[in-house]
């Protein structure tokens, strides 16, 4: 993520802009190759925080001018706190410097007079602490390592190196993601196809409070915070822009912001379709989703194989069933329906699970349940912790499964 | 005189003695507070409002108090589910007799409209942090300080330590730290970020600097705290901005003021200035007429003038992107600065000022943060700045103030109310000429003790811009007559 004053956007009509770069240019790629080639070097040689910052200040004036008459400086920067995240720092010396430097101001606090570079008369008291402070810790030069533990003496321990078009990618979407900082709120248009269960996943985990309604090619999302009722606020808006890479890895949608922008009000509008805009997650932990998918598609199979269904049908999930007071959704992937009586109920497949996972998972069926719906999960026994825990967490609510989950076992836990 | 510590506001039920028809629960979520009733009850009181977005009842959680009060006159019955602080034992091991005034402050604060909200308004020097002591001393209840820098997150930390810290540990929020604890020190952007985690675990909050908290950003900080108490100390409570016209809501009113005119002389220690003016080297002199005249050229050839840090601002930007001159002009710029700053025989006056007063208790206050440490290194003296971990910067003012250490040199994180009260030396090597930070930096040395005169002495560099800034720091104070200037 970027620093506020890192940020440019555009204003055109009301409508904001944010800066990008396009990979492709000459003057961009040189610059990101030659900034991803001073960390890694600086990485391969340990080198100092201070320097690289020297370093990387060079570069600014050198590349900046280049890349944009009048903003190419900030670019620059911007560029090097995205690497900066991919960086980590360590101690450059096994010595305790604090402990040093401890001893040496007692040292010198001790003298009868302030411990000066000497002269013939006083000696050369200064030189005398630091020896003895040497002779103790066996460091040759103790000065020179008494703020060793200070940032800027700290050496590039490793540094992830991204390709020119990765960093480029990270900052277009970085540039977008500081525009929200100023954001109240986020208005989240999912199309038809969209993984709506990911996107539930980063809106729990951001603590953002969502209202839903069905739109017509599928829902509408309103992202805040629990104090925006009183009165819009941005102090969501750090929150909000982290949704975005989480959004990225899903489409297709469209999405809305009313922007407070150097004092003005302004209007973002984005979508999966915007050109350039490339997640940097990876999704939530866990196994793939073809994986999940393999296992629907196979129930799938199976049910319309099966003989006798008892009477029930399996058609396509409901969409989103929204639990507000959770913060999150169950987004179920199908849902069976009595032809008889019009009994209803959702299947939701998990492909992974943890015993946390699963009592959540379990919360969120019975707060279903509350509101009239019926929701079966569906966990494979192998993919998780003992079957044992998963009894215990579950009461008769989860269908357990080897590798395929058949039709019988749903059937049974229908009529539970 | 107000019952304190009687569990007004303590998390307790309180059921209604008689025929309740209904019990509201109030609970908190993530900076507010939400009030369940039974199906089919009236909805609950203002400022509760309907959440349809998690069908909830809803309002900002500083609402605390008045909801409290509001549910008790009227009688409704209610279950506190909201607030988890907790009553603490408060008794500082630190012996302080209260100077009267401190006292009147204190009472002031207790017996306000509303009681125990307020601010105190103090001058710089006077112990505004001792009347925070007391009051939590006084309260008894888990209290979250908010500040404005690092440097006073490390000194309220140590303040903390030094009075409760045998009985309750201190706990920070920001600068790297997230330790959170019933007695807990955070700075205003951590609490931005943090209060809605923790707003339900605090009954008294301190907003130290309270100027700072109207701000547009800040100004949220106390809609996420139940605290139903809340103390703001501050030299300046006056915004430019008219933003103290919302301290009575954030914090409550003004409820005691005095001025530094009020204390002169009895409670603060009389001290003298001397300016002692530092000469270039021959070489120097003439390194710094060639930096100046390409700098000043580059200026007048752009028409600029600078006098504010945005001019400088835009002397960077026309120079760094001036394609004739602008590199040598930023360079010279640099140049000029740097032997502005580092002037040879101001480090060999430091030198003879810190001999001087090896038996004193010495403090060296300079700009820049790498001069600290290079001075740090030069005399083998600690040094203080805001990369100073709070541990650590802890340990040396308390070995400055029992003597163990002569001299400490420090940047510009002594600001701000910072105290040490031991000091009687002062060196001021650079400085910005802001009259606010002068007042303050003298604050620091002007400790009332017994028998002490203090003497602040301001090395200025000749013949180069920072003598335009001392002047600009010292005359506003000249009609004052707190000091004589030399």
């Amino acid at each position: 993520m970027l620093r506020g004053e890192h940020v440019m956007a555009r204003l055109q009509r009301g409508r904001l802009v944010p800066h990008k770069l396009q990979p492709g240019d000459r003057h961009v790629r040189e610059a990101s190759e030659r900034l991803i080639g001073l960390y890694a070097e600086h990485a391969s040689a340990r080198g100092t925080r201070a320097r690289l910052e020297e370093e990387a200040n060079l570069l600014e004036e050198e590349l900046g001018p280049r890349l944009d008459v009048r903003r190419g400086f900030k670019i620059v920067r911007a560029l090097a706190k995205l690497l900066e995240e991919r960086a980590r720092w360590a101690p450059p010396t096994e010595v305790d410097p604090y402990t040093m430097r401890t001893r040496v101001f007692e040292l010198a606090a001790a003298l009868p007079e302030l411990p000066a570079e000497g002269s013939l008369l006083e000696g050369n008291t200064r030189e005398d602490v630091l020896l003895q402070v040497g002779r103790e810790t066996g460091v040759e030069d103790p000065s020179s390592l008494m703020y060793a533990d200070r940032q800027g003496a700290q050496v590039l321990s490793e540094f992830e190196v991204p390709t020119p078009e990765e960093l480029v990618g990270r900052y277009n979407v970085a540039q977008v993601q500081g525009v929200l900082y100023g954001a109240r709120g986020l208005t989240v248009d999912l199309g038809p196809g969209s993984d709506a269960r990911l996107v539930f996943h980063y809106v729990k985990l951001l603590g953002l409070i969502y209202a839903v309604e069905p739109t017509r090619k599928g829902h509408r999302l309103r992202l805040d915070g629990p104090l925006s009722l009183f009165g819009g606020t941005r102090k969501y808006g750090l929150r909000l822009a982290k949704l975005i890479p989480g959004l990225l890895l899903t489409e297709p949608w469209e999405l809305h912001a009313d922007v407070q922008w150097k004092g003005r009000e302004a209007s973002l509008e984005l979508s999966s379709e915007t050109p350039g805009l490339r997640s940097h997650y990876s999704g939530p932990a866990g196994p793939s989703p073809e994986g999940e998918g393999d296992v629907r598609g196979a129930f799938e199979k199976a049910w319309a194989r099966a003989k006798d269904t008892g009477g029930w049908e399996l058609g396509e999930g409901p969409g989103i069933l929204a639990l507000p007071p959770l913060k999150t959704a169950l987004v179920p992937d199908f849902t069976l329906r009595e032809a008889g009586t019009g009994r209803e109920a959702h299947l939701e497949i998990l492909g992974f699970w943890s015993e946390k996972h699963l009592i959540e998972r379990v919360a969120l069926v019975r707060e279903a349940a509350k509101r009239g719906h019926k929701v079966l999960v569906a966990v494979p026994e192998s993919l998780g912790s003992s079957p044992e825990a998963l009894r215990d967490a579950t009461e008769g609510e989860v269908v357990p499964f080897k590798s395929r989950l058949d039709v019988k076992s749903v059937l049974a836990a229908l009529e539970t | 005189m107000v019952c304190v510590g009687r569990g007004q506001f303590s998390g307790e039920d309180h059921p209604f003695l008689g025929y309740a028809p209904y019990v509201i629960e109030l609970s908190y979520d993530s900076g507010t507070l939400l009030a369940k009733v039974p199906h089919g009850s009236p909805p609950p009181p203002e400022p509760f409002v309907w959440d349809a977005r998690t069908a909830q009842w809803r309002a900002p959680a500083g609402a605390y108090r008045d909801v409290i009060l509001g549910l008790k006159a009227s009688e409704i019955p209610y279950t506190d589910r909201a607030a988890s602080f907790e009553k603490l034992r408060l008794e500082s091991r630190v012996a302080m007799e209260p100077r009267p005034y401190q006292r009147e402050a204190l009472g002031a604060w207790r017996r306000g409209t509303p009681e125990l909200r307020g601010v105190v308004v103090l001058p710089t020097g006077a112990g505004k942090t001792a009347v925070a002591v007391s009051a939590m001393e006084k309260l008894g209840r888990s209290t979250l300080v908010v500040v404005p820098t690092l440097a006073l997150l490390k000194q309220w930390y140590s303040i903390l330590q030094d009075s409760f810290g045998h009985a309750v540990s201190v706990g920070l929020l920001g600068g790297g730290y997230h330790e959170v604890t019933p007695l807990t020190v955070t700075t205003y952007d951590s609490a931005y970020i943090h209060a809605e985690r923790y707003g339900d675990r605090f009954g008294l909050v301190v907003y130290d600097e309270v100027h700072h908290l109207p701000a547009e950003k800040y100004a949220v900080v106390p809609k996420m705290l139940l605290a139903p108490y809340a103390l703001g100390l501050t030299a300046t409570p006056e915004r430019p901005d008219g933003g103290h016209g919302l301290l009575p809501e954030l914090v409550g009113p003004v409820v005691y003021r005095l001025s530094p005119e009020d204390l002169a002389g009895t409670y603060l220690a009389p001290f003298e200035t001397v300016r002692i003016p530092i000469q270039l080297t021959a070489q120097e002199r003439v390194d710094y007429s060639v930096a100046d005249a390409v700098y000043k050229d580059f200026l007048q050839k752009h028409r600029i003038s600078v006098r504010s840090p945005e001019d400088w601002q835009r002397f960077i930007m026309v120079a760094s992107t001036s394609h004739s001159g602008g590199r040598e002009a930023l360079l010279a710029a640099r140049r000029r600065q740097e032997l502005r700053a580092n002037a040879e025989r101001k480090g060999a006056t430091l030198e003879r000022l810190l001999k001087e007063h090896w038996s004193d208790r010495t403090i060296v206050f300079t700009k820049s943060v790498e001069e600290v440490y290079a001075l740090s290194e030069r005399f083998l003296i600690p040094g203080i700045t805001y990369e100073t971990p709070a541990r650590e910067r802890k340990e040396i003012l308390d070995r400055f103030r029992i003597g163990r250490y002569r001299a400490i040199v420090a940047s510009d994180v002594l600001n701000e109310g910072v105290d040490v009260p031991e000091a009687n030396v002062a060196v001021i090597l650079a400085g910005s000429a802001s009259r606010r930070e002068y007042v303050q930096r003298l604050g620091r040395v002007l400790r009332p003790r017994e028998g002490k005169k203090a003497t602040l002495y301001e090395l200025v560099t000749e013949d180069t811009g920072e003598e335009a800034v001392s002047r600009r720091r010292t005359e506003p104070y000249a009609a004052n007559n707190v000091g004589s200037a030399t």
